[in-house]
């Protein structure tokens, strides 16, 4: 991990930055319109509504791949804030179940770490737009926690 | 109601269901070869899809879209001449290396087994200048939507 990103992360736990800051430096984080609500440490993503997301022309309803790629996006950004040192988070596998349509409205996503070992990351992530007790997609994911750039995975 | 496409090559029912994908569109795939029950399709190498900006590494999440879009395209063919809309029940994507900073990525993906309700697909993600390098493996099932009007998609 590089020192800025290290100092970036620091930042934004004190308060001193945003937690924007950490998504708008992933170009397909930007890609994807992704933004961060901090409500206190609690951290809620959402993906705003954006004709570019669109899987489904006549719906309309979002791309199953842009909603999974939100939720990945979101864990990574989630795990890099909880690791009391971080580590750059890399997908190991992503496994998502589509429970309902993902319609053309904003959506957001909340993740849950389930464990935090030495090397490897759970991660929960789930996605809804109505109500939370009514998610449109749940993922899982493992992460690869290391020191080594994504070349050397 | 069955809409059938016999004047129509599955080639051609796949790229113009892709045209209509907005998302697809953007991620700029390109469905390069399609027969009874499998698709190649590229993505191109883009900075808009980078998720390490340290590495410029293709974002998971950008490939893990193609995945789903190919996979769906794999369910068109063996559907074929028939068109249904196949929304994704589920999908596992395993990442097994970083590809080639620069290049694109190739998705193969092989509907394994059509049963009345069911699609389930295999894909494979190839690197683009070294396509016997693995980049992603992943498997996912789909559920047939025997809608009217489906053909307003690839029509």
């Amino acid at each position: 991990m590089t020192d800025a990103l290290r100092t970036l992360i620091q930042q934004c736990r004190d308060g001193e930055r945003p937690y924007q800051a950490l998504v708008e430096r992933v170009p397909y984080a930007n890609f994807l319109g992704i933004e961060v609500m901090a409500q206190g440490q609690e951290l809620v993503f959402v993906l705003p509504k954006n004709e570019t997301n669109v899987g489904n022309p006549t719906l309309p309803a979002l791309h199953g791949g842009a909603v999974a790629g939100f939720m990945e996006q979101s864990a990574v950004i989630f795990l890099l804030l909880h690791m009391g040192e971080p580590r750059v988070p890399k997908t190991i596998d992503f496994t998502v179940d589509y429970l309902r349509a993902g319609h053309y409205k904003d959506t957001y996503a909340e993740c849950r770490v389930t464990r935090l070992g030495r090397r490897v990351a759970n991660v929960q992530i789930i996605a809804w737009q109505t109500r939370r007790s009514e998610p449109i997609t749940i993922a899982r994911a493992h992460f690869l926690l290391s020191e080594e750039t994504a070349q050397e995975m | 109601m069955t809409i059938k496409h016999t004047s129509i090559s599955r080639l051609e029912i796949c790229r113009r269901f892709v045209a209509s994908v907005r998302h697809s569109t953007e991620l700029k795939l390109d469905v390069r070869r399609a027969d009874e029950t499998s698709v190649e399709v590229f993505m191109p190498f883009q900075e808009a899809i980078v998720g390490n900006p340290e590495t410029r590494v293709l974002h998971g999440g950008a490939i893990f879209a193609l995945m789903d879009q190919a996979g769906g395209l794999a369910g068109a063919c063996a559907i074929y001449p028939e068109f249904e809309i196949t929304p994704t029940i589920d999908m596992r994507v395993d990442h097994i290396r970083a590809p080639e900073v620069g290049y694109g990525v190739i998705c193969h993906a092989e509907c394994y087994r059509l049963s009345q309700h069911v699609v389930f697909v295999r894909m494979n993600v190839f690197e683009e200048r070294h396509p016997e390098n693995l980049v992603a493996t992943g498997v996912a099932t789909y559920m047939r939507m025997k809608l009217p009007g489906a053909n307003e998609v690839v029509s």
